[in-house]
């Protein structure tokens, strides 16, 4: 069963020419890098288009992986971030006049409660728009650690940096955070009120 | 457990790990420091709010033509599918020759603008060079005599057709301006003995100075020359006669 193989043994048969292999590797994989994408740009549009372009590099250079510097994972994180760095200044002026957040937020939210919903999707939307306002190099730490829970020497790995360095600017990042997720408390109290039934 | 360490520890986990703190040192120090305390607690909220993104964002994926579009580049092989690089190794070129057109348009409105400033102070100078020597050569007394008419009618309004339209655009302003100044009326301390000579006629409006004059040389009757106040007799009179650009005969000179 092709469900049972590793990354790296899908990625091998892919590579042989097997079109199933490569069909599970891309079902796999490509959910994380669309929301690693996602979550970087705030726009599905350049997600979807950063993950072709992902998956296209690795029909053609998936060669040159190799997988006793790291998991295929953290790999594939390496190459959507180039993309997604690429994507944002090609996309920088149509990204900086709309406000692809509350676009996403009106099409991702699905609740059963109406009321808990509108709370969560502001909580979500305001720690969204603070990742996003972050400098890109603290950006993707918190996405690649926090959203996409890579362990910090894969993230090391992806972001090409040291393990130190992903821990120092994790911790940065967060104060960055809570400083702005504060400013959006206290502009609108639901955000800390579905926080508080989070933590309970 | 010194905060330091509270800290060096608490930095080596991730926020998910934090946020489910079951260290036992962590949370002792925390029960302990307040101002760890405060920020173990910052760090849960954060990672409350992360998890309410990332629960949001969790059942997003690609669509369907991407794997479609990605299954047809496969089955291309490596070497014929199109690169994705290449794509964006162009894209940044394009921008900046994008941007290089977007410069050079603002570059050509304003070359225009500085053209079209050059030539309007040109063509300003020109003209304020150009007229007084209109206006010198439109003196009644040094040019008319290449416009003198040579009809011998006693009404002065049929000598109008007898003067072109571009003669009287030569004569423009400057010579209006020296026709109206020789009306007595108008008259500056200035003005010379042979304007002096005019006569203004009666029942006529003044020469404003945007209109046009013309002086023409013509014999006159006798007649003509009493009803400006004139002697009469049977000899022709040579007069200068400053018509107005509506044929209406403002002034009157006698020559001889």
């Amino acid at each position: 069963m092709l469900t049972d193989l590793t990354d790296e043994q899908l990625l091998a048969q892919a590579l042989a020419g097997d079109e199933d292999a490569f069909t599970a590797l891309y079902r796999r994989r490509q959910g994380p890098v669309f929301r690693f994408a996602l979550h970087m740009s705030g726009s599905s549009s350049i997600a979807e288009e950063v993950t072709q372009d992902v998956f296209m590099f690795l029909i053609q250079r998936g060669r040159d992986f190799d997988p006793s510097r790291a998991a295929l994972g953290a790999y594939l994180f390496g190459v959507a971030r180039n993309y997604v760095r690429r994507a944002l200044e090609r996309n920088y002026a149509e990204t900086a006049l709309s406000s692809p957040v509350d676009d996403e937020a009106q099409s991702l939210t699905v609740n059963s409660d109406p009321g808990e919903g509108i709370a969560r999707q502001q909580a979500s939307t305001a720690v969204w728009k603070a990742v996003l306002s972050l400098p890109e190099h603290y950006r993707e730490v918190v996405v690649l650690c926090d959203l996409q829970e890579l362990t910090y020497a894969d993230a090391a790995e992806a972001v090409g940096c040291a393990l130190g360095t992903i821990r120092s600017r994790l911790h940065r990042a967060h104060d960055m955070l809570s400083r702005k997720l504060q400013h959006s408390a206290a502009a609108a109290p639901g955000i800390s009120s579905v926080t508080a039934r989070c933590l309970s | 457990m010194t905060c330091r360490e509270f800290e060096h520890r608490a930095t080596s986990l991730t926020l998910w790990e934090l946020s489910r703190a079951q260290d036992q040192q962590i949370l002792g120090h925390a029960g302990g420091c307040q101002k760890c305390a405060a920020w173990l607690q910052q760090q849960r909220m954060l990672a409350a709010t992360m998890q309410t993104l990332q629960a949001r964002t969790a059942g997003c994926a690609a669509g369907p033509d991407v794997e479609r579009a990605l299954l047809r580049a496969f089955r291309q092989g490596p070497s014929q599918a199109v690169r994705p690089e290449m794509a964006h190794r162009f894209t940044p070129i394009a921008m900046r020759l994008s941007r290089f057109f977007e410069v050079g348009a603002y570059v050509a409105v304003a070359a225009a603008i500085v053209v079209g400033l050059f030539l309007g102070v040109q063509l300003w100078e020109r003209r304020s060079v150009t007229l007084p020597v209109q206006s010198q050569s439109a003196q009644p007394s040094a040019s008319l005599p290449s416009v003198v008419a040579q009809e011998s009618g006693s009404n002065p309004h049929q000598q109008r057709p007898t003067v072109s339209r571009s003669s009287v655009n030569r004569l423009r302003p400057r010579h209006v301006l020296s026709a109206s100044q020789s009306l007595p009326d108008m008259a500056e301390p200035s003005q010379t003995s042979m304007d002096a000579d005019y006569v203004a006629l009666m029942f006529c409006d003044p020469l404003s100075c945007s209109s046009d004059a013309q002086v023409v040389r013509m014999e006159l009757p006798s007649a003509g020359i009493a009803g400006s106040g004139g002697e009469q007799d049977a000899q022709m009179r040579i007069a200068d006669v400053v018509v107005g650009y509506d044929g209406v005969v403002r002034a009157v000179r006698i020559v001889n």
